[in-house]
């Protein structure tokens, strides 16, 4: 890749995350069809594995969504500068919108007739929020412990406000520690067959 | 809180936040409204339903949106505010920044890491019942009146709200039936809810 080449890859990079952070709503995987025909069917910069491999890593990696799809794929697209030029412009639409409507709407509570109309719109979210559990909880709760480890958690922090890093925490040592015995476990076993 | 303070509390949120914006608001939550009470419940969940409906993805328009009510707090008017916003969002991605651009090097390595696998084989249930704890959460200002610990501290009067308990079934009927798209759906509730207390 030349310097010239480059550098046009950085500007592509920043305004194509920069439109579709505009105008995406909802979570950060509802923009990955945009980003698939961009990068991927447009432009051929990845390969359809790689974007393959960016989903599975993207729900695996500490942080936003669509921030750290940014960053995987300004790092294949163009290397470090790459990851920068995305990460920027993925953050700057919404900060620059959230902070104008920050600042006009000065009260959001404390008027009655807002007040009832936020409590609609909180009971939407909850129920909006609730579908995408039952949504995750077919894929993720897979056997008796995945499903213990969620429901501690969830018990925990509604009822007696654990620190919820700290059930975080928790729960990863207690996956590393049973996936360390099924590892010996199987060392074990085969180490048997062998003799 | 100073700058400095909320740089890395948000930046502890980002490194603890698996799987999307949604799993981030418990531990906002906790942070904010009970360990600083830079925010009643009620008020952070109002922030975190106008960050569902903006355009943008709601993960980052939370963090600009809590960053901007923390600097509004304590360094005061929209300056502060907006400076607050951009302290959020630079904390909350600091963390992405530094381990996914590892990640993205080395990632052959990572995916088929058993390591890594046995780590995320706890991190995700876990995530899932926090999630699920947003739920509550939310309900709790809205189809509740009252928080769910209180059925047994018997603090304040715990009961539930009916106009919030039939937005919250509408919107799980319409979603799951017709697919409504949810930006229909949290516009259309605001009305709703606008109508129903009028009754």
């Amino acid at each position: 890749m030349t310097d010239q080449e480059k550098k046009g890859r950085l500007w592509t990079l920043f305004h194509v995350f920069f439109k579709i952070s505009a105008v995406s709503v909802g979570g950060g995987l509802t923009m990955l069809p945009l980003m698939s025909k961009e990068f991927s069917e447009d432009r051929k910069w990845i390969t359809e594995e790689e974007m393959v491999d960016v989903v599975a890593i993207v729900q695996s990696v500490p942080g936003i969504i669509a921030v750290n799809m940014a960053i995987l794929i300004g790092q294949r697209a163009a290397g470090l500068a790459g990851v920068f030029a995305a990460a920027v412009g993925v953050v700057l639409p919404p900060v620059i919108v959230i902070i104008a409507i920050a600042a006009l709407l000065f009260q959001l509570s404390g008027n009655e007739t807002m007040d009832h109309i936020f409590l609609g719109v909180r009971a939407a979210v909850s129920a909006l929020i609730l579908l995408s559990v039952i949504k995750m909880g077919r894929s993720v709760l897979k056997g008796t412990i995945p499903i213990v480890i969620a429901l501690l958690g969830f018990l925990l922090l509604v009822l007696f406000d654990v620190d919820a890093v700290g059930m975080i925490i928790g729960a990863a040592i207690v996956g590393l520690g049973l996936g360390g015995i099924q590892y010996l476990r199987l060392k074990k076993a085969s180490g048997g067959a062998g003799k | 809180m100073n700058l400095l303070q909320m740089y890395f509390l948000f930046a502890k949120i980002g490194l603890f936040t698996f799987g999307g914006g949604y799993a981030m608001i418990p531990l906002f939550q906790v942070e904010l409204v009970n360990n600083w009470h830079f925010m009643t419940n009620a008020e952070f969940a109002n922030f975190v339903a106008l960050a569902q409906v903006t355009p943008g993805p709601v993960g980052l328009n939370a963090a600009t949106y809590i960053g901007y009510q923390c600097g509004l707090r304590t360094l005061g008017g929209i300056g502060g505010g907006a400076l607050g916003g951009v302290i959020g969002t630079l904390g909350v991605m600091t963390p992405s920044l530094i381990v996914v651009t590892l990640i993205a090097y080395f990632m052959q390595i990572f995916k088929d890491n058993p390591v890594v696998k046995a780590l995320l084989s706890g991190i995700r249930p876990a995530t899932l019942g926090l999630i699920a704890a947003a739920v509550i959460f939310f309900a709790e200002t809205s189809v509740f009146t009252a928080p769910l610990r209180t059925l047994w501290t018997k603090g304040e009067h715990f009961g539930l709200c009916w106009q919030g308990c039939v937005i919250f079934a509408a919107v799980l009927v319409l979603s799951l039936k017709w697919k409504v798209s949810p930006v229909w759906l949290l516009l259309g509730s605001a009305v709703a809810s606008y109508l129903l207390f009028l009754i």
